[in-house]
């Protein structure tokens, strides 16, 4: 253990999530631009990482706003004709011109406008620099997709070119696709990626050209990984935030006992990550935008639970994710032995087993903690311990520790479980990593 | 190799231990909790009552040595197994002490539980006897636990992990059966990667009646099948794990750890690299380790012809995905992350197939259905088809690899 480390770290997390919480001002579920018509450019920018670095960033923009990583996420309605016109504003260093950029779009079929088709490349048509091109396609199918570059991908993909789209079902905006067991409460993006910093500063000092005498794109080894764009602990921190001026996604899914969290889990990089969800198991609905069902109008009946979610490049997961905390044995909200402030009902009017409001578990109701636990000098705690095991308790804890779970939720981390990637550049803790927080009943999300 | 590690080889081991005990609290925190157990043994002997359906454990953390199947000695980080030594006695902790002390196992040893089980999980942080530069606390994290608390989660950030000389109990009650898998979360890319691992699995609760399948009779099973599906007359874990030496190297050499370059080259089934997977005994322990067994683990599979095999697989490495294969015979996939593989509504989603693909913290449940006519002599194999893992280092042919053999 590094002590000094982890400090900073955990002030880290700690300014994010008292901001995060305390000031309420973010955007509710998934951030990203709606509409049915979308001007994008793509330019320079740079990507910073908690190790101190700062990685140089070929990313699509909306419009006149800074590059960002990833792309905006597109919101779509399905059923709806999507135009997008890509304007090519990359500057390189180096001899060489500029690169010519695309899009290309997995899961629907896109065509080049015939009024702006762009210059032809081999999987999509083309914006040659200081030109642009347009593309459309009807959002035929509900669900969770990705977009990146389809002009040398294993560049430009690299540099950063790859966002979202989120194609909104008929049934609305609640649903992830066209049947109700798709109905969610809250919906959370978590894009995967990685970069390996080798590239970015080669193509930062020499241009592309350089990496001729390399072997890096054929042979990468990431050494820093994102979820929205972002390293844990950033991930936790506000979207939009000025310190990360090329990375407004976070990452920082809250949700409440009961509620239905929809998962939308896209392998962004060129690895696979096992993403593993703390917590509960979630229930895989859909990939690639399409409904696990065995015919049309089954509903997701061909699902399954998993605890992990093996991501893979270029695919997207759809995952519903439920927490109760039904069956763990014990009244998680606590009994009267350990204080009078855990006197409660547990009311079940509607017989499904739990509390009608703060959806406690009814037969746990009454269950005292099973055992005792050590003296705090005994015991090392973690920034999101509330200090208390039951469920929307603060517990005391010595001066410093705890401070980042003001409602005394239960956190959870979501991460990748090739844990070799919670780290930035040899730096633990950090990567592919974010917290979900189940705060009690009547806490704010955002 | 430096200083500590020459030391310890040229030391008697009772002298570390001696220096061990003495840096320890002189009564700790070591508590044991487990209900009808008075001396804390965490079991029942002595005429001690066990409740219904409880179950007691006590781990101790530590660090240990094991040997690759090339011969490398590796420096771990893991647990092992103190239960049946009395802890909460009036004498002192010197049995406890002494039996955790350079006790690490790898992998961790198998927890095995029944569904609807009272589980009272004792970890005592006995400390790195190697590294007394380091004072980390230790956790278990039961991975894939359904509906989790934070407390009881093994996640450090979300919630408590104990310090050294001391014990923190979790209670669990797995109301899920299936494959699950525990290691310790506390700076997990390096107490995972250093081997604190280990298999964990819920026995059905179906277990007890008899289903048949097609025209076989089972009275065990991997789920709650209701028809016999999962039904299994023998069950192996499996545990898929590999080492970067340089990694371990760094730390028994207090150089900094290597987390971007990390590169495991020792891959392994339950901590062995063939041909060390098919030995069925523990490996001869290391003289650096006191002669404490520290590869318990045997991944020989065995089987009569007609019979069928569960293969309880996961993955606990911690820098890549490895695809794990059959040869000879196919495989019957049941499970998926402690899960039944059926639909919502029931649909059955299993499947045949020579080979899964698993990362870290997945698990798969495969049965390996013998056919009654197999010729007893006959051994089917199951290894890695990422065949550059078939290696023990620069040594071919090892690595990721076990044999079934048919008897």
């Amino acid at each position: 253990m590094k002590r000094e480390l982890k400090t900073t770290m955990h002030c880290l997390f700690c300014t994010a999530l008292f901001l995060f919480f305390l000031t309420g001002n973010s955007q509710a579920g998934i951030d990203g631009i709606t509409g049915t018509t979308f001007a994008l450019t793509v330019k320079t920018g740079r990507v910073n990482t908690p190790d101190g670095a700062s990685l140089l960033l070929w990313g699509y923009a909306n419009g006149n706003d800074p590059a960002q990583y990833p792309g905006p996420t597109l919101i779509v309605n399905q059923g709806e004709t999507i135009t997008i016109t890509l304007s090519n504003e990359l500057t390189v260093t180096g001899t060489g011109p500029a690169p010519n950029v695309s899009m290309v779009f997995p899961g629907h079929q896109a065509t080049s406008s015939l009024s702006n088709p762009g210059v032809p490349g081999i999987l999509a048509n083309e914006a040659r620099p200081g030109d642009s091109v347009t593309y459309t396609f009807t959002a035929t199918h509900p669900g969770t997709y990705l977009y990146y570059s389809g002009t040398d991908p294993a560049l430009q993909v690299e540099m950063g070119l790859l966002g979202a789209i989120i194609v909104r079902p008929s049934d609305g905006s609640s649903y992830a696709y066209n049947h109700p067991d798709t109905q969610f409460d809250r919906e959370y993006l978590f894009l995967l990626s990685e970069m390996d910093p080798r590239i970015h500063e080669v193509v930062e000092l020499d241009g592309a050209e350089g990496l001729a005498a390399t072997d890096y794109l054929s042979n990468p080894f990431p050494v820093v990984w994102f979820i929205n764009g972002r390293n844990a602990p950033d991930t936790l921190d506000q979207p939009g935030t000025g310190s990360l001026p090329n990375q407004p996604y976070n990452s920082a899914p809250l949700v409440h006992p009961g509620e239905r969290l929809l998962m939308r889990v896209i392998g962004g990089g060129k690895d696979l990550h096992p993403f593993h969800h703390h917590g509960n198991h979630a229930r895989i609905i859909a990939r690639d935008g399409r409904l696990l069902e065995s015919i049309p109008g089954a509903g997701p009946d061909l699902s399954h639970e998993v605890y992990t979610i093996q991501s893979v490049p270029g695919e997207t997961v759809d995952a519903i994710f439920q927490w109760t905390g039904k069956g763990l044995n014990w009244d998680i909200y606590g009994t009267p032995e350990a204080g009078p402030q855990f006197v409660h009902d547990c009311t079940d009017g509607d017989a499904d087993d739990y509390d009608d409001t703060t959806y406690e578990y009814c037969p746990d109701h009454g269950k005292k903690f099973p055992v005792i636990l050590p003296d705090n000098l005994d015991l090392a705690f973690g920034g999101f311990y509330s200090g208390s095991p039951y469920f929307g308790n603060l517990g005391s804890l010595p001066p410093g520790e705890g401070g980042l779970n003001p409602f005394g939720g239960y956190a959870f981390m979501w991460h990748s479980h090739t844990e070799k990637e919670l780290t930035n550049f040899d730096i633990f803790p950090g990567g592919l990593m974010t917290m979900l927080v189940i705060v009690p009943q009547g806490a704010p999300i955002p | 190799m430096t200083t500590i590690y020459n030391y310890i080889k040229s030391v008697p081991v009772v002298t570390g231990l001696f220096l061990c005990l003495a840096s320890l609290p002189a009564n700790g925190g070591i508590l044991v909790q487990c209900p009808g157990d008075a001396d804390g043994s965490a079991d029942w002997a002595g005429g001690e009552t066990q409740p219904a359906n409880t179950k007691c454990l006590h781990l101790s953390s530590g660090d240990g040595f094991v040997t690759m199947a090339d011969g490398k000695l590796q420096y771990i980080f893991g647990f092992s197994n103190l239960t049946g030594i009395p802890a909460n006695v009036e004498t002192g902790t010197a049995d406890i002490l002494a039996a955790g002390s350079l006790a690490a196992n790898f992998p961790a040893p198998p927890i095995v539980l029944d569904e609807g089980d009272d589980v009272y999980l004792t970890l005592t942080n006995i400390g790195m006897l190697n590294r007394p530069d380091l004072f980390d606390p230790h956790s278990v994290h039961f991975h894939g636990f359904p509906q989790s608390s934070a407390i009881f989660d093994g996640l450090p950030d979300s919630g408590v992990s104990i310090n050294m000389g001391s014990s923190l109990t979790y209670y669990y009650k797995p109301n899920d059966p299936g494959t699950y898998m525990y290691h310790c979360h506390v700076e997990a890319a390096e107490h995972m990667q250093m081997g604190m691992l280990g298999s964990l699995y819920v026995r059905a609760g179906q277990n007890g009646e008899t289903h048949t399948y097609k025209g076989k009779n089972f009275t065990m099973f991997a789920y709650n099948d209701g028809d016999g599906s999962t039904g299994y007359d023998k069950e192996y874990p499996i545990q898929i794990g590999s080492f970067d030496s340089a990694f371990h190297d760094a730390s028994i050499d207090v150089q900094p750890l290597p987390f971007a370059t990390m590169f495991d080259n020792y891959p392994m089934l339950n901590g062995r690299g063939y041909p060390d997977t098919v030995n069925p005994d523990p490996l001869t322990p290391p003289v650096e380790n006191g002669e404490k067994p520290s590869q318990n683990e045997s991944t020989l599979i065995t089987a009569s012809p007609g019979e069928s095999v569960l293969l309880r697989i996961s993955n606990l490495n911690v820098t890549r995905l490895y695809t794990l294969g059959t040869l000879g015979i196919s495989m019957r996939v049941v499970g998926k992350d402690a899960k039944l593989l059926r639909g919502p509504d029931g649909k059955d989603l299993s499947y045949k197939t020579s080979s899964i693909t698993l990362g870290g913290g997945e698990s798969t449940d495969a049965i390996l259905d013998i056919p009654a006519g197999t010729t007893p002599g006959t051994t089917y194999f199951l290894y890695t088809k990422n065949l550059n893992y078939l290696s023990n280092d620069a040594e071919q042919f090892g690595g990721m690899m076990t044999e079934i053999r048919i008897n």
